[in-house]
């Protein structure tokens, strides 16, 4: 982490110890390792107003932007209170993710970018996906879990993102959010991140849908949280 | 003398055309280039021999797990075209452009070096490459060369193959077979599959199937002749033989366990220990072997076809030359993915050696492939091999989906979209 990270991060994690003591302390074990902080950015429902846990259906997945304007995020309410826990990567190295947030500390967001090979959610096709309890994956036989389709893995989003199943060599990037005043906000990502290939791979598709990778890029202060199944037109799970 | 070491360059054509005849068996003496092309290695020049799914993937990732490593990528086309789609692209639901990439990446974004040239021979004692324009020494050598059609024990499908492709081998072949099958107007189309194990399992399927809803779109008035010298397909049977019975019965004849004895390409008859078959267009799939010279030089032995390796890290008998892809003895069936699986293995323990210590914890082999039925609709079967390095234990897992469905084929075109993103981004 650069000075200027640092800084940043320190500034987010004082800010968010104002609201939990915890966080606080979960987030300078995290901040060593892997926390990068990011503009904090409000969730809106469609309508404008501010997303609220119980807006969050734990029978649905949502997608919302996060922290640039074309990098795609999985919401998901897990339906239980989910614990921080140790994350560890293929080289030995750990860092902790904080678990849910809101009032059942339940909900959860993960970078929908798969770190296989980068398949992700577009307008025409979401091959991965949040797998609630009431559609379980075909490959592991249970909900509750984030799966791509592509080439078969599977993650846990009650355990940091960590990979359950399949080539994935990484677990997804976390993205972390904060619970304030019924509100739900996200401040920065936990994990490695893929976004400098991602816009170098997806270059000319970004420039259709965004018209300049400059755009693409755009750090957010607000992200609108969409239901997966009205931003894709093809949900595609296996 | 010009060194390829910057990128991709132009290669000799003369001079490597009439090496490769020699590496291909046709007895031309050519005297090595004693040139040496770099300087010595200091313990991190890793040569890949190979620009295939196993040769580019090793190649990137080595750089990526260890970017202190000297990378040299050999490969004597200038632009990599893929055979998973291949099939796909016959009956025209892809473009031929769409298999192709350039190797200059490698090189601009990860500093691989990519030398255009053909290999003439390897001397494994001395740690050398020879190349066209010279030699290269290594520390570490990983060989992907792929497959080449066993014409050394059976002669006769050489004359067959160049009339009717068996476009098992990327690049011209499929642009001629499909240039046939556009053109075919007669009535019967043979279609032939080597005994196993030969380049990506299910592909031969695959590619009846496609060229028989070809044919039916098409109006044609033809019938396959399928003759295979497997009893059945040898993965996702249940998947294939459903749809050949569903789509497809009375529009081919399906003759199994057969070997074929001859093929006459004057009369257009193939003769079979189960009788003989008349065609006026077909793809003949020859047999398949690892390349000639890696019996040359002894890492294929006891008339064997393919290299022996540990089939957990895929290191010959030789330490520190390693083989990958189809022409090595592998858990995984042999396909491009099987490959680019492989080369992560091989690069995590290549990168790790040069550091000076060994990989711990898991080494992963993981294989999913897919296979159109129809036009429209897709299977696929998951393989997976997880070695635990400290306790030395292999885990297996087997998946497949055998009911084809319709978004099993858009997951195939993100399936091919993500390797070659893996590869080549």
């Amino acid at each position: 982490m650069d000075r200027r990270g640092f800084i940043k991060t320190c500034t987010a994690v004082a800010a968010a110890s104002l609201a939990s003591p915890s966080l606080f302390i979960n987030s300078l074990k995290a901040q060593e390792l892997e926390f990068k902080a990011y503009k904090k950015a409000i969730l809106l429902k469609k309508d404008g107003t501010s997303l609220k846990p119980e807006d969050v259906d734990p029978g649905k997945q949502y997608i919302f932007f996060y922290p640039h304007r074309a990098t795609p995020c999985i919401l998901a309410n897990l339906g239980k209170e989910v614990p921080s826990t140790e994350v560890k990567l293929s080289d030995g190295t750990t860092y902790r993710w904080p678990g849910g947030v809101g009032p059942e500390k339940s909900i959860v967001a993960y970078c929908a970018i798969c770190p296989h090979q980068m398949s992700h959610p577009t307008p025409e096709f979401s091959f991965i996906n949040y797998y609630p309890e009431n559609i379980p994956s075909k490959i592991v036989k249970r909900g509750g879990v984030i799966q791509c389709c592509a080439h078969l893995s599977v993650f846990d989003p009650a355990k940091g993102g960590e990979v359950i199943d399949g080539p994935a060599p990484q677990p997804l990037t976390a993205i972390v959010l904060r619970y304030e005043g019924g509100k739900l906000y996200a401040v920065g990502t936990l994990g490695k991140e893929l976004y400098e290939d991602f816009f170098d791979v997806f270059k000319p598709d970004l420039r259709k849908l965004y018209r300049s990778t400059r755009k693409a890029k755009k750090l957010v202060d607000k992200c609108e949280v969409t239901e997966v199944e009205e931003y894709a037109q093809e949900v595609i799970r296996c | 003398m010009p060194r390829k070491s910057s990128g991709v360059s132009r290669r000799r054509v003369l001079a490597g055309g009439a090496l490769a005849l020699a590496l291909s068996g046709m007895n031309f003496v050519v005297s090595k280039n004693t040139s040496r092309l770099l300087g010595a290695p200091r313990g991190r020049r890793v040569v890949v021999v190979g620009g295939g799914y196993g040769g580019v993937t090793a190649a990137k990732y080595v750089k990526k797990e260890n970017p202190d490593a000297e990378v040299i990528l050999i490969e004597k086309n200038q632009l990599f075209v893929s055979c998973p789609l291949s099939n796909l692209y016959l009956v025209g639901l892809i473009n031929y452009g769409q298999l192709c990439f350039p190797y200059n990446r490698l090189h601009t974004k990860y500093g691989v070096k990519v030398i255009n040239d053909f290999v003439t021979d390897i001397d494994l004692p001395k740690r050398r490459v020879y190349l066209s324009s010279g030699y290269i020494e290594y520390d570490y050598l990983i060989l992907s060369p792929g497959i080449e059609y066993d014409f050394y024990e059976y002669p006769f499908y050489e004359e067959a193959s160049w009339f009717y492709p068996g476009a098992f081998r990327p690049g011209s072949e499929h642009l001629y077979l499909k240039r046939l099958l556009e053109e075919f107007e007669g009535e019967n189309v043979v279609f032939t599959v080597p005994k196993m194990p030969y380049r990506c399992p299910p592909a031969p399927y695959e590619r009846a199937a496609l060229m028989l809803s070809y044919i039916r779109e098409n109006g044609l008035k033809a019938h396959m002749y399928f003759i295979d010298a497997n009893e059945y397909p040898p993965v996702l049977r249940e998947g294939f033989m459903k749809a050949y019975n569903d789509f497809y019965r009375g529009m081919a004849t399906y003759i199994t366990g057969a070997t074929i004895k001859e093929i006459d390409i004057a009369s257009k008859t193939i003769k079979t220990d189960k009788g003989d078959v008349r065609f006026d267009f077909g793809s003949i799939i020859p047999p398949m072997r690892a390349p000639k010279f890696l019996e040359e030089i002894g890492l294929i032995y006891d008339d064997e076809k393919w290299v022996r390796v540990d089939p957990m890290t895929f290191e010959t008998k030789v330490r520190n030359v390693f083989v990958i892809g189809d022409s090595c003895e592998s858990y995984l069936p042999k396909s491009g993915y099987a490959a680019n699986s492989q080369a992560k293995v091989v690069a995590r323990i290549v990168a790790d050696r040069i550091r000076g210590k060994e990989p711990e914890g898991e080494l992963i082999q993981h294989g999913v492939c897919y296979a159109m039925v129809n036009l429209r609709s897709a299977i696929m079967v998951e393989v997976e091999y997880k070695y635990n390095v400290k306790t030395r234990k292999v885990k297996k897992i087997l998946r497949e989906d055998n009911t084809w469905k319709v978004s099993t084929a858009k997951r195939y075109h993100e399936w091919a979209r993500g390797l070659w993103r893996d590869m080549f981004f």
